[in-house]
């Protein structure tokens, strides 16, 4: 929906796909409200590449916006769509800069030629047991040497993302057993064995350095950083703020306005290196002593750019939208502003409205949706695909997301004080199919609004 | 007690099936057969190998792809205005009414008389890889499920629960949901044949071989 608006914005005109499933979705009103009927097409699946170049081709598109997932990190499909005989623009990094930095081990040993500081683990995706055991035996002889009481292997799918299919082991006799459970898991959902063995970084706070580049890959400008660590117990986001850490408001153990510059120097030499040249966010881990480890670049415009949109001006101007931004650089128009240009002003905090029971590990709630309100607000942006004026049922093929809701503050404080007062007026109801009321994440987003930056 | 000759009845008054052929997925639709009243076939060959009759053909990024009837029958309709146009997925393009075969009517009987597991929520639902295994080695006749027996993985927004089987001890006599394809909540997983319905089984099975018949 936000880039059906950000076309909108760019006067651009635009055809969108949905699934059967997502026939419901606002996304599909609202396409047919701003460009009619023949612009919104029904394909069999997301997935498909196939699919999407051929409704470009049938709408005559000259570009294809990959949205937040599936293909937004896929280099052969960004490749595909710029090399094939009706060229089309992918919007996003070239596809030689997608294929470089979204592979995690690529990307780690060039940061690390730049001396920038990463993660220690494997680095390569392991598909044969016996290595993936000595990895792991390395792993926790290393911690228990520096002396770590609890040493914590981190098992993830290397196809996966988005926190899906990681696992921790805490000693190496259970080690075999989820490094099948996730060798499995990631063969049914991403149809590759391949798992990453790394050290788990307790107590870490997640926080992003959010890029943006033109085409040619010679100017390059940051928009501030974003945490992002009040997560569901799957590493899911849930709460994102900009900027990374507050130190005028918030004590921390460490110079956090140090590591915030170092973060956002450490992104951009990488992104100068490689020539970035779209929207990307560089992710970070910090140890409650503030030494902080490049995780890894998502070369994509992620969910949460909004956040750091909001608290950001160009030119003294506010109403910045980062994604109107990445379909334009993306088209090929000059950057037209450089880094002294950009300002960042006030707090930005972004919550996720989900369908699912924190209380039950976030177990995703799957339903109609009767009624869903809110009070508008100045400081208030809420983006929703969910109709407002029709019951809902949510699709179980995709996550039950509900909304965003993005607050502006002046400081930390104002900001988490709109957010709460914002929480307290949503109205969200509906029912499962036995009956059971919905179930959502709010109460979550109140009680960890209080701690939001906090980092002991 | 269930009355397997009712049951026959039963179907032998509505003993067909309306399904749609509906184009996979998007592209320009150019239909092999515009006229409905013709007689299609369904996929044939000792492993259903060799497909049906071709009732059109989807292009796609230069690719042709041929939409087969999936299933025998009459073409009761065809949407030949659509020849020549771009279609989305799930667009119908034409109708097929099917006669039940006796496998096909030995199947609807079994329904009613088999133990039915039913999903318990709309999931992907795989077996555990130890029992998928064993299904795979031996075919799925030859596993014995029992009450409380962890049996499948349900798969929902790429989240994993453990699903447990809850019924009477018997084998898996029927496997109703596919690899890879969401199942309906309330809709059967897997039909379990305890051990003292075997005889009503074969009873259904030699009725139903020896009353119904096909048409070509």
């Amino acid at each position: 929906m936000r880039v059906a608006r950000a076309c909108e914005r760019l006067g651009l005109d635009f055809a969108c796909v949905y699934t059967a499933s997502d026939e419901q979705s606002g996304h599909v009103a609202l396409g047919r409200q701003l460009r009619g009927d023949a612009s919104v097409v029904r394909i069999q699946s997301y997935h498909d590449a196939n699919e999407i170049l051929s409704v470009a081709d049938h709408c005559g598109a000259t570009a294809v916006h990959p949205g937040y997932g599936f293909f937004a990190e896929d280099f052969r499909f960004a490749r595909r769509v710029t090399e094939r005989r009706r060229k089309l623009i992918f919007i996003g990094p070239s596809w030689k800069i997608i294929q470089s930095l979204g592979d995690k081990i690529n990307t780690k040993r060039l940061a690390r030629s730049l001396g920038v500081p990463t993660v220690p683990g494997s680095d390569r995706p392991v598909y044969d047991e016996l290595e993936a055991e000595e990895i792991a035996a390395t792993l926790f002889a290393f911690q228990s040497e520096q002396g770590i009481e609890k040493p914590l292997v981190l098992v993830k799918a290397s196809a996966g993302g988005g926190g899906m299919g990681i696992e921790e082991v805490y000693t190496i006799d259970k080690f075999k057993n989820v490094y099948r459970r996730i060798r499995n898991y990631a063969k049914r959902q991403f149809h590759d064995e391949g798992v990453l063995i790394e050290q788990r970084i307790h107590h870490f706070n997640h926080l992003e350095v959010q890029i943006l580049g033109a085409r040619g890959g010679a100017d390059i400008v940051h928009f501030g950083t974003r945490n992002c660590s009040i997560q569901s117990t799957g590493r899911q986001k849930r709460i994102e703020v900009a900027p990374g850490f507050a130190p005028a408001e918030v004590s921390y153990n460490f110079d956090a306005a140090k590591v915030l510059g170092d973060i956002v120097d450490h992104s951009l030499a990488i992104a100068r290196e490689v020539g970035y040249d779209n929207a990307g966010t560089w992710e970070w881990m910090v140890t409650p002593v503030g030494q902080p480890f490049l995780m890894e670049v998502n070369t994509r415009i992620q969910v949460e750019n909004g956040v750091s949109a909001i608290v950001s001006k160009i030119k003294g101007q506010g109403g910045v939208d980062l994604i109107a931004e990445q379909i334009r650089l993306g088209l090929g128009d000059a950057m037209g502003y450089g880094q002294s240009d950009v300002a960042l002003c006030g707090a930005g905090i972004e919550y996720r409205i989900i369908a699912e029971d924190p209380a039950a590990k976030f177990a995703p709630w799957v339903g109609r949706i009767d009624r869903f309100a809110w009070q508008g607000a100045p400081w208030l942006q809420m983006f929703t695909h969910i109709p407002l004026d029709a019951p809902y049922e949510i699709p179980i093929e995709y996550d039950p997301n509900l909304a965003l809701a993005i607050i502006w503050g002046k400081d930390l404080a104002e900001a988490k004080a709109r957010g709460l007062e914002f929480l307290g007026g949503v109205e969200l109801a509906g029912q499962d199919p036995v009956g059971s009321p919905l179930r959502s994440n709010l109460s979550f987003l109140r009680e960890k609004t209080a701690s939001i930056l906090e980092f002991h | 007690m269930i009355d397997v000759k009712q049951l026959l009845e039963e179907i032998k008054a509505s003993p067909f099936e309306e399904i749609e052929v509906v184009a996979p997925h998007t592209g320009v639709v150019r239909f092999a057969l515009k006229e409905p009243g013709g007689k299609v076939a369904g996929p044939s060959g000792s492993h259903l190998e060799k497909p049906g009759t071709a009732v059109a053909t989807l292009e796609r990024e230069r690719n042709l792809k041929t939409v087969y009837a999936g299933i025998k029958g009459d073409l009761a309709k065809v949407y030949a205005e659509l020849d020549g146009s771009f279609v989305e997925a799930g667009t119908p393009l034409c109708l097929i009414r099917h006669f039940l075969t006796k496998s096909e009517a030995i199947d609807s009987i079994l329904k009613k008389v088999l133990h039915l597991f039913y999903a318990p929520e709309r999931a992907k639902y795989f077996f555990i890889p130890e029992i998928d295994k064993k299904i795979k080695a031996l075919g799925a006749r030859n596993v014995k499920v029992r009450e409380g027996m962890e049996l499948f993985i349900a798969s929902r927004m790429k989240r994993e629960r453990p699903v447990a089987y809850t019924g009477p001890e018997g084998q898996i006599y029927t496997v109703y949901f596919q690899y890879e394809q969401n199942v309906d909540a309330g809709q059967p997983l897997i039909g379990v044949c305890p051990e003292s319905q075997v005889g009503l089984i074969q009873d259904v099975v030699g009725k139903v071989q020896s009353d119904w018949e096909e048409r070509d």
